[in-house]
């Protein structure tokens, strides 16, 4: 299912939350009401942590993680190392990586099984993000943008990329990554859908503005309502949606 | 300075053009418009198509129906991939992250095939010539070694971009179509405004150009200034770009209009030394002869007198579209930049040198430096010959050698032998024997000669030039039994002679008139070749025997009166000549002797050395006997 929240009058969503299938990283705000939003959902399935990364509260912009690993950048303190360490469970290795784009949340996007990530980024963190997260690794731009991460919103279900991408790139990398992907926006026509919103294989959490309709492509692409599959979208909904951006 | 009037036929006007030397500020207009820089590429005809798609097929591929292995593809590289595992394998391929990158800077992509290139390039270039810490990462990553690389060349080529190193030729070549092929006209880079590329010259000619005209020169016409200073002379002089056209004896010229013009000369230069009194002041210290002040006082006054003209021209040349000058040397050039106040400044953007070599400066090499600047170069290069040697051929001595000299070939070796036989025939006046050897080599009786000869082009020529009468006549009248044309009396040599005109002496040409006689008037237009009336043969015989015993009785007249003279000249005039009688010779018998010697040569003449003999040997046993008479007789 997919909800709505905002942390501290903020709806990039992404940005301060890390969402995978195996653990969620939420950062410490002022009030509780976005951490509650998670733990609503998932406190009895996986652990919902507090963190911050580098002291900072951008968690979602700063790590990438999967089912089986969690990356963090070489500005994470020992501390903050050590409390994910005993919060996330065994069996997702965690990993800090010396790379030049410390964003790893932007230029990284992935699933359990791909990832895209940034032209630029160096071959030993290419490797370790493969070894880390177990995934094939794909140098890859959407759209245009280099930022992967900020770009693309995936799961194991399926993906939704910058609005402007077009759909031989979407065909591309829907083959590549071996899901569906649509072409969409959250939080009322943000392009920044990597960065608006956080979604596993069975929950995605977008801003507060995010419109009804976005809601319904999400929750479409991602399979994440009853009886919804990503067909609906590509038929009906993906026009009226998304036509003013081809 | 003699310029091109308009041409006057279309027919004729690539040779009107040329025929006459163009002049840089008044070319003809329809040539103008037709000029194109030599070497543009726009005179060229592309062979081949380009590669690339055209605008039409790119359209059409990418309003193509999406297939369903469209998604398998890689636009980026335009690969096809038939598995998901083929893309992804490309899609972690150092070909595929390199156009991604090259997508980011906003470059073409590569093809893999190039990519490959590109890499083994990188590998020979970075083989030990790096450190040993850089040796491992490129050893590791190839590509980020080729994308560095690659980005300080970009970087190099910007720099060399800006500073354009590119040989500049001092004369500019243009073609046109209006112009013979391979045919060029050149014009002198100095005429064109600063920094001209070769690309830009069609367009900017076609403002530089002046109109003709006969009003009198103003100085607001534009104008140059040329001026040259050196070894004491110097000579500047300012023309108007707009010739004079003046009319002599009815053909329409240009004349050069000369505004004003001066020149000096002082005594500066150390004779025998060489150099200027300053420079040898400069560098050996100040000598004290009287020699070294006058030129010392020479040098100041010279370049005072300089200064002084420049000041009094100071408006003219401010107005000058060009400031020619040749200034060599420090001393030189500070006379004409230097001073408080110059008048012209060595940084000026008008200034030019002479791009050719000139003489000492005075008023008529000046005059000549302006008519050859201003003169369009015409060149006639043959492309294909320059194109020879860059063709597949095994050695570059093959093509040099054609085109210096061609060997003979076997063809020219035969004509070569024929002519040397007939020549041979003909001095010795043997009608029948070159009518026999033209009829059995099957040579036409107009028989061209190798090599070829101005004066005498034909066998007929030669024949006719040399005086061999019965030649003449068997060239011109024995075709007939051969089956064949006779001689072609019209043929001209190069200075439009024929062969009667070359004609020596009466017989020769009275021979034509038998031929005339013997083929026919309707054969030759006899009278415009200016062959008397026809006579026959037994007339021509007649009268050149009447010829010939005239003249025998005149040379025997003249031997008679030679000897008489001889004779009564006073016996032995003195003891000198008492010698000469001891010799058992008299004078008048050595002559007589010497008489008879040259009869014999004139005998002998033209025979070969085998015959010589065996007449020699006649003459002696002729001889012999005679004597043998004369004691039998006694």
């Amino acid at each position: 299912m997919a909800v709505r929240a905002q942390f501290e009058n903020s709806n990039e969503v992404g940005v301060f939350a890390t969402l995978t299938n195996s653990y969620a990283l939420v950062a410490i705000g002022g009030s509780e009401n976005f951490y509650s939003v998670f733990e609503a959902e998932l406190a009895d399935v996986i652990p919902v942590v507090h963190t911050t990364i580098a002291g900072t509260r951008i968690i979602g912009r700063l790590t990438a993680g999967n089912r089986k690993g969690l990356l963090l950048p070489t500005s994470t303190t020992d501390q903050e190392l050590q409390h994910l360490r005993n919060s996330l469970p065994d069996s997702v290795k965690i990993q800090r990586i010396e790379e030049r784009l410390s964003a790893l949340g932007n230029v990284i996007c992935c699933n359990d099984h791909v990832a895209l990530v940034h032209p630029d980024i160096e071959r030993e963190t290419e490797e370790l993000v493969a070894d880390v997260l177990g995934v094939e690794v794909f140098r890859q731009t959407i759209a245009e943008n280099v930022l992967t991460g900020s770009y693309c919103a995936l799961s194991n279900q399926g993906g939704i990329v910058h609005p402007q991408t077009s759909i031989k790139d979407q065909d591309e990398l829907s083959s590549l990554l071996q899901v569906p992907l649509v072409a969409g926006s959250v939080n009322r026509g943000s392009a920044v859908v990597g960065a608006g919103m956080v979604v596993n294989d069975w929950m995605a959490v977008t801003g507060l503005d995010t419109t009804a309709t976005e809601l319904s492509v999400i929750e479409s692409v991602f399979r994440l309502g009853e009886g919804q599959a990503p067909s609906n979208v590509n038929s009906t909904l993906k026009d009226s949606l998304v036509e003013s951006f081809y | 300075m003699a310029a091109p009037p308009p041409p006057s036929t279309p027919a004729a006007q690539a040779d009107d053009l040329l025929k006459r030397p163009l002049y840089a500020f008044d070319i003809p207009r329809e040539l103008l418009k037709s000029l194109v820089v030599k070497g543009s590429g726009q005179d060229i005809v592309p062979a081949v198509e380009p590669l690339e798609p055209t605008e039409d097929e790119k359209l059409e591929e990418s309003s193509r129906e999406p297939d369903p292995t469209s998604g398998m593809s890689c636009t980026l590289c335009g690969v096809k991939s038939k598995t998901v595992q083929e893309q992804r394998s490309h899609a972690r391929s150092d070909v595929h992250r390199f156009n991604m990158k090259r997508k980011i800077r906003k470059e073409p992509p590569v093809s893999e095939v190039e990519f490959e290139k590109m890499i083994e390039a990188l590998d020979e270039s970075i083989s030990g010539s790096e450190s040993s810490s850089t040796e491992d990462e490129q050893s590791s990553d190839p590509l980020a070694t080729l994308l560095r690389k690659k980005a300080t060349l970009k970087a190099a080529e910007e720099v060399a971009e800006d500073s354009p190193r590119k040989p500049r030729t001092p004369i500019i070549w243009m073609s046109s179509p209006m112009l013979p092929e391979s045919t060029y006209v050149g014009i002198y880079r100095a005429l064109l405004p600063d920094s001209t590329e070769e690309s830009e010259v069609t367009q900017i000619l076609p403002t530089l150009q002046t109109t003709m005209t006969t009003a009198l020169p103003t100085a607001s016409d534009p104008h140059i200034f040329l001026c040259m200073i050196g070894g004491g002379h110097f000579a500047a002089m300012i023309v108007s770009l707009i010739p004079k056209v003046v009319k002599r004896s009815g053909v329409v010229e240009r004349e050069a209009v000369v505004l004003t013009h001066k020149t000096f000369h002082r005594y500066t230069t150390r004779r025998k030394q060489g150099g200027s009194q300053s420079a040898n002041d400069n560098s050996k210290g100040t000598a004290h002869s009287a020699g070294s002040s006058l030129r010392r006082y020479n040098e100041a006054a010279l370049t005072a007198d300089i200064r002084e003209l420049l000041e009094n021209w100071r408006g003219m040349l401010d107005s000058s579209s060009l400031l020619l000058i040749r200034a060599t040397g420090t001393g030189n050039r500070k006379t004409l930049f230097g001073g408080d106040n110059p008048v012209i400044r060595s940084t000026d953007k008008r200034i030019r040198g002479f791009p050719f070599t000139t003489r000492r400066a005075t008023q008529s090499e000046l005059m000549r430096c302006f008519v050859e600047i201003t003169r369009l170069k015409v060149s006639r290069i043959d492309d294909t010959v320059i194109a020879a040697p860059a063709a597949p051929t095994p050695t570059p001595s093959a093509p040099k050698a054609h085109v210096a000299k061609p060997k003979p070939s076997k063809e020219e070796a035969l004509k070569l032998q024929h002519s040397t036989t007939l020549n041979t025939l003909l001095r010795r006046s043997k009608a029948p024997a070159i009518i026999t050897y033209l009829n059995s080599n099957k040579l036409p009786f107009t028989y061209y000669l190798t090599p070829t000869n101005h004066h005498t082009p034909t066998l007929l020529h030669l024949a006719a030039s040399q005086s061999h009468p019965t030649i003449v006549l068997a060239l011109l009248t024995k075709a007939s039994n051969g089956n064949k044309e006779p001689a072609d009396l019209t043929v001209k040599n190069s200075a439009g002679k024929t062969a009667y005109d070359l004609a020596g002496d009466r017989a020769t040409r009275e021979i034509f008139r038998v031929a005339r006689q013997e083929l026919g008037e309707d054969k030759f237009d006899w009278e415009s070749l200016g062959v008397g009336s026809p006579i026959s043969r037994k007339e021509y015989d007649e009268a050149t025997e009447r010829d010939k015993t005239a003249k025998d009785a005149e040379e025997k007249e003249r031997r008679d009166k030679e000897t008489a003279r001889l004779r009564s000249m006073p016996d032995a005039s003195g003891s000198s000549s008492s010698t000469v009688g001891r010799g058992g010779k008299s004078l008048a018998e050595v002559l007589g002797t010497n008489a008879a010697t040259n009869a014999r040569e004139e005998e002998t003449k033209g025979l070969s050395e085998e015959a010589k003999k065996r007449l020699e040997r006649e003459r002696r046993a002729r001889a012999a006997e005679e004597r043998m008479k004369r004691l039998a007789g006694k």
